[in-house]
């Protein structure tokens, strides 16, 4: 059976039931409707106003945290490919560089070397007909070996490093330390000028000095054998062991200038 | 904000005095009301809804004998007082196509549901 407090539930669920259902019927018709959403949205934007500011913070911090994330990926794509047009550029630039020495490196044959100037000068196969000019570098096995004397049509006279009357400035690699390289007209290679306890050592690698007009910077001369003395005004002579092996002389390289530096 | 508001309705159907179901009925229509005018654009519909489901959990629980009114009982009020004005909002309205906003509302509603079940328990046996 149902009791008094039954029946009123009931009647006042029916009776909201239906007056919802009134509303939910005649709402289109009713144009103050609209002014009522307006008021309660006024109303209720005062309660809502932090959350929807926290809601917006939230927005705006996933939509950065998605940019960034997106900026972070594109950043190491761009150093990626940056990385790998560099090696590309550098691995091109290298074979230019070869393919620029090897056309520039001209092979050329001891004609002459005569005993009374062994140590001074020797005679090469190639000369004016072939670009060779004065002051050129000759290398063997990539050291030097001198440098173009005098040229003819058909062949050149190559100045030695062992000869007393050619003097190149050079450096000392691991102490970039200036010097002279010059030969004593009897087989051996100096360096001279070196101050005294600059800390030079044997084994020490020596090359041709930026310094220089006569040689390009960086050519390879040899190494530090040993002191061979020391003077009193505080500079020290070592003795260089070529790179070359001057008293086998067969073939060497001549290094010609490139086309538009001889025009 | 609105499952909150229906679910502590639930609570008190739950656990309070009959005397003030009455009360309760006229809290649900005008939290739907004021639903209603705040976001949905149809004037009447969740007015309608809160108060059916508040009817439907009385009728229920009232029809319940003292032994039926289990944890699991209580737990498939409170979930089904959120969930019938969401299914009836997604079936007509039907404006979530792929169910997103539904899903994501579920899953805030189901934990809301066990702690309204927790609470309704602990009360329940307190008063006992």
């Amino acid at each position: 059976m149902w009791g008094k407090r039954m029946t009123l539930e009931w009647v006042n669920g029916v009776a909201a039931l239906a007056l919802g259902l009134l509303l939910l019927g005649a709402s289109p018709r009713f144009p103050f409707l609209k002014n009522t959403v307006d008021f309660l949205g006024q109303i209720l934007s005062v309660p809502e106003y932090p959350v929807v500011k926290l809601r917006e913070f939230c927005r705006e911090f996933y939509s950065w945290s998605l940019d960034k994330n997106e900026l972070r990926l594109s950043l190491e794509a761009l150093q990626n490919e940056n990385a790998m047009l560099q090696i590309v550029g550098s691995v091109l630039l290298s074979e230019q560089i070869k393919a620029e020495l090897a056309s520039r490196m001209g092979a050329a044959r001891v004609t002459l070397r005569e005993p009374l100037g062994w140590w001074s000068e020797f005679r090469i196969d190639k000369g004016q007909n072939d670009d060779i000019v004065v002051g050129l570098p000759v290398f063997q096995n990539g050291f030097l070996v001198g440098r173009i004397s005098s040229v003819s049509s058909f062949s050149s006279w190559v100045e030695l490093l062992t000869s007393s009357s050619l003097m190149i400035p050079v450096v000392v690699e691991e102490t970039r330390e200036l010097g002279v390289v010059v030969g004593d007209g009897d087989g051996s290679v100096l360096l001279v000028y070196i101050p005294d306890g600059r800390g030079i050592l044997p084994g020490m690698k020596v090359s041709t000095a930026l310094v220089s007009e006569l040689l390009p910077p960086g050519i390879p001369v040899g190494h530090i054998e040993s002191e061979a003395s020391a003077s009193d005004n505080g500079y020290v002579t070592y003795k260089i062991k070529p790179g070359a092996t001057l008293s086998a002389l067969y073939t060497v390289s001549v290094f010609k200038y490139s086309k538009e530096t001889t025009r | 904000m609105p499952e909150i508001f229906l679910l502590s309705l639930v609570y008190d159907i739950l656990t309070k005095d009959r005397a003030e179901n009455v009360a309760i009925i006229w809290t649900a229509f005008l939290g739907g009301l004021a639903w209603d005018l705040r976001w949905v654009g149809f004037t009447g519909f969740f007015t309608i809804s809160y108060t059916a489901v508040v009817l439907l959990v009385m009728w229920a629980w009232s029809a319940l004998p003292a032994s039926g009114r289990t944890t699991s009982v209580i737990f498939f009020m409170f979930w089904g007082a959120q969930l019938i004005p969401s299914v009836l909002f997604f079936l007509t309205l039907g404006r979530d196509a792929d169910m997103t906003f539904f899903v994501m509302q579920q899953s805030c509603a189901a934990p809301l549901s066990f702690l309204g079940t927790f609470l309704c328990y602990k009360r329940i046996n307190r008063n006992n």
